[in-house]
């Protein structure tokens, strides 16, 4: 398929597609609807195929195209819509609503986290259809923040152990940047992207201020990557990428796990896991055009992310297991975990107009680390965002101005340039989802997500809007805006090394429940201060080399009669 | 006289009073149309550029400016309440107003919602209308009532005995704000230039040499006397 010839990778320029994933050689490229759609298999509900996904997003995606390649026979069930984005996206800020979770959910505790655009995707592609773009992997720390700096929680895996996946995954995006210097350092396929206008001033006030800034790192092409084009540079990437420059499953993993037999069942909304009497599951109860469906499976991997999955988990109760799957313990659901999101904008007498460039541009991790000359645990990352005019309207909004002050401040848009944090926010048992009384659509009872911020959070947030300040003062803005803002959701089936303090074990399986597997964002026990769509897939493609290789012990047996 | 927005003294945070230079000293519109006409770049008219744009997004927005719903989901009291409101807080003191109250009207009577309350809210629509109910009235008052009942309410200094304000005061204006900064009229106003796809950007770097072609202008330092008179000669 590749034509990347032996003796010949040298001589192509950019970097060569990898040769165990032919997903950008399979793209049109005169139409961004992704190939095979019409064509790909189709399997009974009664057919016992290997493996169901619930679920087409960064974590599913990519867990289904890897275990296609090793001939595993697998649907994937997708809640919404597989897109053509030639007929279904259009480049605006209000019209991209379909791309979002809109289907009710309920929010509380003392710092409520507000969902919808905000938050996690409905449809093929999952979140990353809307993501900003950034990669960045996480640094070594975070793998056991809790013996290193008292916080948080230790994972049951290392760094190390995701290394070959973030290196892997990597290139299969294929990330752009400059060379890394924080966490492991790395170099990345793609070279940097040249940075607009509004970005160099923010580097500038950053050097001026002592801070190093580096371009990237970005899901974003830059050079010749198989038939996927290069970006346009128009601003829209969180409203989803009409030019495909802009990497997520859909364009990186689906097509190639479409032509290895995978079936992408979209609209297909799952509602429970099913067992038998020996508490295995026998596969899952999805609503498709309002009837009722049963899959057959002889695994099931939940990969909802972090709000839907927990939620899944809860609303498949049963006389089994009457709190919930994986619930003997009270874990699911808690220590769900967002990442404290400040922006502070600076005014400068030159328009530079930011919507011209991805918002996803710089990055700076010099914070990232515990500082012990810091009155707080952990830290936080900085990067550029540029928000389009609804977004820059919420950030005025923010900062306490209506009517004439507000028009004013937006009629200025061209003059600003934005800079935002990521901050890590501690994982704690009471920021958990539960069900509410409300139900869905589907007579489901809906989400409901609490979260409230503890001190260290508070002292983190605080501590990096003054970093932003002094940036925009040291680069002689005229004037700052500043939103506060919540990003990212993870947590809330986190793995561990026992039931009672987590949901599921090193190798993403259900405690208690040999073959149900979770793989997502919600399996994070932290989330550092990284964008966490590069991990959830590095995981994923962790797990399809354990499942592959057959070393989860019982997998083996959950996939008996499967042609592995 | 002339304006120069380079040393951002136009800004509410750097004036005394808080509040912006009167708009009505701002160019007119020359080209397309912006909420009350006035504009920094009065020869910038996105809609120009449709014909450089993919179809699908072509439609939503030559629909959005062609297609003003009628309101189906308030009733001519709220309609009259919230319409007297939402002018206030957008500053629409004049035609041409983007009609904002429709805008957010189809939205609650299409349900087309943004998928989360607050525990201690009702669902977005029912927040509108007890808005509304709360406000009764204030389309009749002088505008520096109107002015000082919506202080109150973005300092969540008004006491609603069923609505958490300040959470209604994010609901109704996040709600607003969308609408708004979703037209194109808006665009020309804030010279944004829209879907800009397939073509996409050319210039990004900072300065003159980074103007992109058909880049909006800024009329500062322009006498729109002078400017017209230069203009028609
Ligand atoms: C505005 C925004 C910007 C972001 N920017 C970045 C960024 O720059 N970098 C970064 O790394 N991350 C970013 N993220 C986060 C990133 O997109 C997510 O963390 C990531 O995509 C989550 O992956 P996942 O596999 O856990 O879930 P998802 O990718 O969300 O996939 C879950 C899928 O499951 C489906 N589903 C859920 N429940 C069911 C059900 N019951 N039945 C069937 N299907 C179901 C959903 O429809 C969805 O498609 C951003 C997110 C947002 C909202
Ligand atoms: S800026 Fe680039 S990556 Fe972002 S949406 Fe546009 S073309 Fe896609």
């Amino acid at each position: 398929m590749s034509p990347l010839v032996p003796g010949l990778g040298g001589l192509i320029k950019g970097s060569p597609v990898p040769r165990d994933n032919d997903s950008a050689w399979l793209l049109d490229v005169h139409r961004r609807g992704i190939p095979g759609a019409d064509t790909m298999a189709r399997y009974h509900d009664h057919d016992e195929v290997d493996m169901v996904i619930v679920g087409a997003g960064a974590g599913g995606g990519t867990l289904a195209q890897r275990l296609a390649r090793r001939g595993w026979r697998i649907v994937v069930l997708e809640s919404g819509p597989f897109w053509d984005p030639d007929r279904d996206w259009v480049s605006d800020e209000a019209g991209q609503h379909q791309i979002y979770w809109t289907a009710p959910r309920v929010i509380g505790g003392t710092d409520p986290v507000q969902l919808g655009k905000n938050n996690s995707g409905h449809g093929v592609g999952g979140s990353m259809i809307h993501y900003a773009g950034y990669t960045p992997r996480f640094h070594p720390s975070d793998f056991h923040t809790r013996s290193q700096d008292g916080v948080g929680a230790d994972w049951p895996i290392a760094y190390e152990e995701l290394r070959p996946h973030y290196e892997r995954v990597e290139r299969e995006l294929p990330v752009a940047g400059q060379d890394w210097p924080w966490g492991d350092p790395h170099a990345y396929p793609h070279a940097a992207h040249p940075v607009s206008g509004a970005a160099e001033v923010a580097r500038e006030g950053a050097r001026r201020a002592g801070i190093t800034m580096r371009v990237g790192p970005v899901g974003i092409t830059n050079g010749v990557f198989g038939n996927r084009p290069h970006c346009i540079y128009r601003g829209f990437c969180l409203q989803a990428c009409k030019v495909n420059a802009k990497a997520s499953p859909f364009v990186t993993h689906l097509p190639d796990a479409i032509a290895h037999g995978v079936e992408i069942r979209a609209d297909s909304h799952v509602t429970r896991v099913e067992f038998d009497g020996a508490g295995r599951c026998t596969g899952v109860v999805y609503m498709h055009d309002g009837v009722e469906h049963h899959q057959r499976a002889a695994a099931v991997v939940v990969a909802g992310y972090s709000i839907e999955t927990p939620r899944l988990l809860l609303n498949s109760a049963g006389p089994r297991f009457p709190d919930g799957l994986a619930n003997e313990h009270d874990q699911v659901g808690r220590y769900v975990m967002v990442q404290g999101a400040p922006q502070v904008a600076g005014r400068f007498a030159q328009t530079m107009h930011q919507y011209k460039a991805p918002p996803p541009e710089i990055s700076s991790e010099d914070f990232y680390e515990t500082d012990p000359e810091r009155d707080f645990a952990r830290g936080f990352t900085i990067q550029t965002v540029g928000p389009l005019p609804i977004g820059w309207a919420e950030h005025v909004l923010a900062d306490g101005h209506w009517g004439h002050p507000l028009r004013e401040y937006m009629r200025d848009y061209a003059h600003w340039t934005t800079l935002g944090l990521l901050c890590e926010l501690l994982p704690q048992p009471e920021n958990r989802v539960t069900l509410a009384q409300e139900t869905d659509a589907h007579g489901m009872p809906v989400a409901h997500m609490s979260y409230s911020q503890c001190e260290n959070d508070r002292a983190n947030i605080a501590y990096g809007k003054r970093v932003l300040e002094h940036i925009w003062e040291a680069a002689e803005a005229q004037d700052t805006l500043t939103i506060d803002r919540y990003a990212h959701l993870v947590g809330g089936c986190r793995m561990g090394t026992s039931p009672e303090t987590s949901v599921v074990d090193s190798d993403h399986r259900a405690w208690g429940i040999p073959n149900l597997f979770v793989c997502d964002g919600s399996v994070m026990p932290t989330q550092g201060s990284a964008n966490p769509a590069l991990t959830i897939m590095a995981l994923a493609s962790r797990l399809a080399d354990r499942l592959g290789d057959k070393r989860v012990g019982e997998a083996r047996a959950a996939t008996a009669g499967a042609h592995v | 006289m002339a304006h120069s927005f380079q040393t951002g003294e136009h800004l509410p945070h750097n004036r005394p009073e808080g509040d912006p230079p009167d708009p009505q000293g701002l160019p007119r519109q020359r080209a397309g149309v912006t909420p009350q006409m006035h504009g920094r770049f009065p020869d910038f008219d996105v809609m120009a550029h449709r014909e450089h744009w993919d179809p699908v997004t072509r439609r939503t927005l030559e629909e959005r400016v062609a297609q003003v719903p009628a309101c189906r989901f308030f009733d001519e009291r709220e309609q009259r309440t919230l319409g007297a409101f939402l002018d206030v807080v957008l500053a629409q003191d004049s035609e041409p107003r983007i009609p904002v109250l429709q805008m957010v009207d189809k939205k609650m009577a299409d349900g087309k919602l943004d998928g989360y309350r607050f525990d201690d809210m009702p669902p977005d629509p029912e927040t509108w209308k007890r808005v509304a109910r709360h406000l009764d009235g204030f389309a009749e008052r002088s505008d520096a009532e109107q002015h000082e009942v919506v202080r109150r309410f973005s300092g969540g200094e008004l006491d609603w005995d069923d609505l958490n304000v300040s959470r209604a005061w994010s609901v109704v204006m996040r709600g607003a704000l969308s609408e708004f900064y979703s037209h194109p009229w808006a665009f020309n106003e804030i010279g944004f230039r829209g879907p800009a796809y397939p073509r996409g950007y050319m210039r990004r770097n900072m300065g003159p040499t980074g103007v992109d072609p058909d880049e909006p202008q800024e009329a500062f330092g322009l006498d729109p006397v002078r400017d017209l008179q230069q203009r028609s000669a």
